[in-house]
């Protein structure tokens, strides 16, 4: 979940700087719409449809030479999906709409400041197919920004901008069912809005001639979740706070006739949240919760971890119209302390890493200079040293075929 | 192409050994418990398909269109579409977009077909209308986009026979009204493919239920070819074909 909300809140503050060029022209149009439908046949599941859908639509207006106003709407829905381990059911689906409005101020030829808000709702859904209204990691965000972008090079699209943001991101049907069922008589003030929270991010990203690097710093510091105590394994008088920090790198080149987009990035993230891990409503020895296989273990730093992540999509362009695509994606996943579980639940002494490893072969077919078609086959190999798997699979394999469409203007 | 398919062989090769067997019947039960919990959204998605949603091309006043595949066979559907241009892009004043107001009516026949066929159902009724309008605008030669709101809505009505009611766990329903009814935005991009062949992409949302469609579209003089997309439908996916003149 807290992935998700990073990259909601991400791809909103990239996309508005990403999306059009300035010219001449007062107003100046942008839309872009991806679409992507396939089927999903997993080794632990049964066979399912998934999608995802990415419409944008924006509108650049220059008031004057040096001042202009960026509006943009973002409609995303993202359907079921083969997920990395630890983060979501393959059947849940999110659906967003975001909006972005950005004034722009040149200052000079080389400096450019972009204050703006950001508003986004998103919507999930579980395999239940509850509504969309009712979904319980529905998330509301509403924030500002700041930007400065400084162009050292223009004939190489060189810049660096950096990037201060801060959003309110509310969860209004988020509840903690276990302190609902303790505490009936007083419901909705004591278990909701556990994930509320409030989230700054800084960012600063240098581009040059299509190379890209960055470096990402993330805050989100929780209204109402309580720290479990690490040694009494009750909630604390100290609130959640989880930090991330993100370097990342690569660079979109056309070599010869290869287009590749390489990436690489590594996260660390850490927060003061524990876990206690009840093997079961029924089991109440606490007497020994250091001991792995006890009925109640505390893990302290459950969720720290360190993150490594990277793709080589290349295309080979056969001729101007048709390319042969390939990809590698792997991510690594190493927690500090989180100890690996066996198939009895039980904590052992090695801790838990997981790797998610996608080797994806495409077609594409260039329809004209604003769309593109890609038939797509792709293998998933995921695996852990956590072998409890009682909930959400942590090793499976999985193939996957589709279609996907972009039309960008 | 040989190659394409060798490396694609390779690839399926690979990944065959992490094939699990694909249990038909219980997608099968999963397809069918989701119409049954939601029929009139199963058979919107039908209406969907026939709606001519796409602006009229540049130089044309109106136009009538039906909806051949999956509307009109095997569905029944019988229908009837149009559009109607109210004024020109830039014929007002330069940069004014086109705008065509839209509409149809469909009406299911094999419902009809169902009651008189059926001694248990008197009546059985299923039918739809659209209302709307589009508006495009040129932002390239070869680019236009558009902007569009309808208004749909899906009747079903089924009444039994008396003595012939539904037994839902102990309560007799002698009649089922339902249907579906939500206001649309519309949001999509057009681009030409030939000589008065066009390729177009658009989404479709529903404020009210939230429901949502993409449309890949390629439509000539007479006949437009369709793959519509809905995400959450119980069918995702709809091949379209419906046929239209324009004037």
């Amino acid at each position: 979940m807290k992935k998700i909300i990073l990259s909601v809140v991400m791809l909103a503050a990239v996309d508005s700087y990403a999306a059009v060029s300035e010219d001449s022209k007062i107003f100046t149009p942008y839309f872009d719409m991806t679409l992507m439908e396939a089927a999903y046949l997993p080794s632990k599941g049964n066979i399912f449809s998934g999608g995802n859908i990415n419409t944008q639509v924006g509108l650049l207006t220059k008031i004057t030479k040096n001042d202009s106003v960026f509006g943009l709407y973002n409609f995303n829905y993202t359907g079921p999906a083969f997920q990395p381990q630890d983060s979501k059911q393959f059947t849940d689906r999110n659906m967003s709409h975001g909006f972005n409005f950005e004034y722009r101020r040149n200052l000079g030829e080389k400096f450019r400041v972009r204050p703006g808000v950001s508003l986004v709702t998103d919507y999930s859904r579980s395999g239940a197919n509850e509504a969309w209204q009712n979904g319980l990691y529905n998330m509301s965000s509403k924030g500002g920004q700041l930007a400065a972008d400084y162009n050292f090079d223009f004939d190489r699209n060189g810049f660096l901008t950096a990037t201060y943001i801060v959003r309110k991101i509310t969860f209004p049907n988020y509840t903690d069912l276990l302190r609902e069922f303790k505490n009936a008589n007083n419901t909705a003030e004591t278990s909701g809005g556990l994930q509320d929270q409030s989230l700054t991010q800084f960012s600063f990203r240098p581009n040059w001639n299509g190379f890209f690097a960055g470096y990402t710093y993330t805050q989100q510091i929780y209204k109402h979740q309580m720290v479990v105590d690490a040694h009494s394994g009750v909630y604390g008088s100290t609130k959640q706070k989880d930090k991330s920090t993100m370097i990342d790198g690569g660079f979109r080149q056309r070599l010869w006739i290869f287009d590749l987009s390489p990436m690489l990035s590594y996260t660390i993230h850490r927060s003061n949240q524990n876990y206690l891990r009840y093997k079961s409503a029924l089991g109440g020895d606490i007497t020994n919760m250091a001991d792995g296989s006890n009925d109640i273990t505390m893990v302290a730093k459950n969720y720290d971890y360190n993150e490594l992540t990277f793709s080589v999509p290349a295309d080979l362009n056969i001729t101007g119209k048709w390319a042969i695509g390939g990809a590698i994606n792997v991510t690594r996943r190493v927690y500090t302390d989180r100890g690996a579980r066996n198939v009895d639940n039980n904590y052992t002494a090695s801790k838990q890493h997981n790797l998610m490893s996608t080797l994806t072969g495409s077609i594409r077919k260039r329809m004209n200079d604003v769309a593109t078609m890609r038939l797509f086959y792709s293998l998933v190999v995921a695996s852990s040293n956590n072998k409890f798997e009682k909930y959400m699979p942590s090793n499976y394999t999985g193939n996957s075929f589709g279609v996907a469409y972009q039309l960008s203007y | 192409m040989k190659k394409l398919i060798l490396i694609l062989a390779v690839l399926l090769c690979l990944g065959g050994r992490s094939f699990a067997a694909v249990d038909w019947e219980s997608k099968g039960m999963q397809l069918a418990g989701e119409i049954v919990a939601n029929p009139s959204a199963f058979f919107y998605d039908f209406q969907q398909d026939l709606e001519g949603t796409t602006p009229l091309p540049p130089g044309k006043r109106f136009s009538v269109q039906t909806g051949l595949f999956p509307s009109l066979l095997p569905m029944g559907y019988m229908n009837l579409s149009g559009k109607y241009r109210l004024h020109g892009e830039g014929r007002i004043a330069p940069g004014v977009p086109q705008l065509d107001l839209i509409g149809g009516y469909c009406d299911m026949y094999w419902a009809k077909m169902l009651a008189k066929q059926s001694d248990s159902i008197d009546s059985a009724k299923l039918n739809g209308y659209y209302l709307g309008a589009i508006l495009s605008s040129s932002v390239s030669p070869k680019i236009r986009t558009f902007w569009g709101y309808k208004r749909s809505v899906l009747g079903a009505k089924f009444e039994f026979a008396p003595g012939e009611e539904l037994d839902l766990m102990g309560t007799k329903v002698g009649n089922i009204d339902t249907g579906f009814k939500d206001d649309f935005l519309m949001a999509g991009i057009e681009t030409p493919k030939g000589i008065n062949k066009f390729w177009s992409m658009q989404l479709n949302y529903g404020i009210r239920t939230q429901t949502f469609s993409t449309k890949l579209s390629w439509y000539g003089p007479h006949f437009e070819l369709g793959i519509n997309i809905y995400p959450e439908g119980v069918l995702v996916f709809h091949p379209v074909w419906n046929f239209h003149v324009n004037f």
